[in-house]
């Protein structure tokens, strides 16, 4: 075997892949040719530097954002960004709602024709009903089908629609407190498009939004991915807005909402009971929540609910099978940790973690 | 270098097709660090890299009906990503400035200041010989050395024979070889 010829096995030497009549060869020449043994060393060196190179690690938020972005838009969502794009934020959109809502009401009391109307619609209401029953319509169906029809019907349209509620009062109860009532629900579902997100907010027993939740997530999943995803894209790239910007955004409003309201695949997992149950005694409470947030989101996953349970905070965290043993050792530096696990085969673990001190 | 990519999470493959919902939160966080590995490698950047890792996935979501099986989900999404990362560089108005941050966490911090300002130099110049391969070869060497490839996995990955495979790789290494062969 001459020294270009042994020299061309050193990868395969490497990768440990020689047949064993190679590797007699190529031992054969090594043993008489210092000049190969050098270069072999060299070589070694090399591969192993390369292979020393750490693998990368997604950025945390990284799944969160691949969701967000593979499912069309829900269309309350879609008017709330409409909403905020001139500010910066959704506080300022949700306000501009409430001031639409306030003329309303001051615009009612200010007429007399438009109090007599009320009083004479005892019957539901007429014009103006669709869109507030739209509003509170559980299923993913219309959701999504107004999702799209909102989106090609462009800005202007949806706004018109959207404020139309507020505009003729006589259609709707004229009392401020329901007003603000209404607003509150328009808020709601500005950080949230799920359907049960009424009844998993005002819950704290996570068996409830539980049971409530299956039935909507099958269907409203089959309905997102009904609508081609490009569309969403498309249409949104089309917007000029960039799809981080999207999704930034999406995970703020997703902060905004109470853990337990979360959408998606959070339904799926508050269904289940947990596969990883622990308990961990810190000396600050609020500061091992965040850091246990924080320490799921970095290794892949995160957050998926908060409750209190006998006046101990649990968090609910999904975190990947493959993190579970960094997870374990991290969350053990935060103060005594105790679990109790179950066992699954599934990839990413429902951990409820009770926080004490 | 990575673990071995194994054998698909069992059943994931036929809960996707059924549109379980969380099967696909299930492959994105399965092999999350895998395609944006590959994708920062490549490309250097990690905004760069993220952006491309989501486009991997989105494909994935609808072409997911039309994947016949034939090749693992791991060596499917990875031959995406490739593919990507290869169009992305080939693009005209891809900006040259790239490539800083691509072995940025190469190092393992170490308290010796003289070490660790020794291995930064050998670090950055890992860096530089890297990204000065041919893309096929830093591809295949990313794969294989990086990522922890087997070969008949690069050549599933890649649509190429084993044996171009082993080439690439050959002239990677020996080229790698060559650009440190001062710190030998």
């Amino acid at each position: 075997m001459t020294c270009t010829e042994t020299r061309d096995l050193f990868s395969v030497l490497a990768d440990d892949a020689l047949t064993p009549a190679e590797r007699a060869a190529l031992d054969a020449h090594l043993a008489g040719c210092a000049d190969c043994r050098r270069e072999l060393v060299a070589f070694g060196r090399t591969v192993a530097l390369v292979r020393a190179i750490d693998p990368a690690h997604a950025p945390a938020g990284f799944v969160d954002r691949v969701l967000a972005a593979a499912r069309p838009e829900p269309w309350p969502r879609w008017l709330a960004r409409r909403l905020s794009a001139p500010w910066p934020t959704l506080p300022l959109g949700a306000a501009a709602l409430l001031l639409i809502a306030g003329l309303a009401v001051l615009l009612f009391r200010a007429s007399p024709e438009q109090q007599q109307t009320a009083r004479d619609q005892s019957a539901p209401p007429g014009p103006a009903a669709p869109a507030p029953s739209r509003e509170t319509a559980p299923s993913g169906v219309s959701d999504s089908r107004e999702a799209d029809a909102s989106r090609d019907a462009g800005a202007s349209a949806t706004a018109t629609r959207e404020v139309a509620p507020a505009a003729p009062p006589a259609a709707r109860a004229p009392e401020p407190p329901a007003r603000a009532g209404d607003v509150e629900v328009a808020k709601n579902r500005l950080e949230q498009a799920a359907p049960a997100t009424k009844s998993a907010e005002t819950s704290v027993e996570p068996t409830t939004p539980a049971r409530d939740a299956p039935p909507a997530e099958p269907r409203a999943m089959t309905d997102r991915q009904s609508v081609a995803p490009s569309t969403a894209l498309e249409g949104r790239r089309a917007n000029g807005d960039s799809i981080a910007t999207d999704t930034a955004k999406a995970s703020r409003l997703r902060q905004d909402a109470a853990p337990l309201s979360r959408t998606g695949p959070m339904t799926g997992i508050l269904a289940a009971p947990p596969d990883v149950t622990a308990q961990l005694r810190a000396a600050d409470v609020s500061v091992a929540e965040r850091s246990l947030i924080e320490l799921a989101g970095r290794l892949g996953g995160r957050q998926t609910g908060r409750r209190i349970d006998g006046g101990r905070v649990v968090v609910e965290l999904a975190v990947p099978r493959e993190a579970y043993a960094q997870f374990v050792r991290e969350a053990t530096a935060l103060g005594p940790l105790s679990l109790e696990q179950q066992t699954t085969d599934r990839l990413l673990l429902s951990v409820a973690v009770t926080v004490s001190n | 270098m990575r673990e071995a990519l194994g054998a698909d999470p069992p059943g994931l493959l036929e809960r996707l097709r059924a549109g379980d919902a969380r099967a696909f939160e299930e492959l994105v966080i399965a092999y999350q660090h895998r395609v944006f590995g590959v994708a920062l490698r490549m490309l250097g950047s990690r905004a760069e890299a993220e952006e491309i890792a989501q486009e991997v996935f989105l494909r994935a979501y609808r072409a997911i009906g039309e994947f016949r099986g034939e090749a693992r989900l791991g060596t499917w999404l990875y031959g995406i990503a490739s593919r990507l990362c290869l169009n992305r560089l080939a693009s005209p108005d891809r900006r040259l400035a790239r490539g800083d941050e691509a072995l940025a966490d190469v190092a393992a911090p170490t308290p010796d200041a003289a070490i660790a300002a020794e291995r930064a130099e050998l670090d950055a110049a890992l860096r530089a010989a890297i990204a000065g391969l041919p893309e096929d070869r830093r591809l295949v060497l990313v794969l294989r050395d990086v990522e922890g490839l087997s070969y008949e996995e690069i050549a599933e990955t890649l649509a190429i024979d084993p044996g171009t495979v082993r080439s690439r790789l050959h002239r990677a290494r020996l080229q790698l070889k060559e650009k440190l062969e001062r710190f030998a």
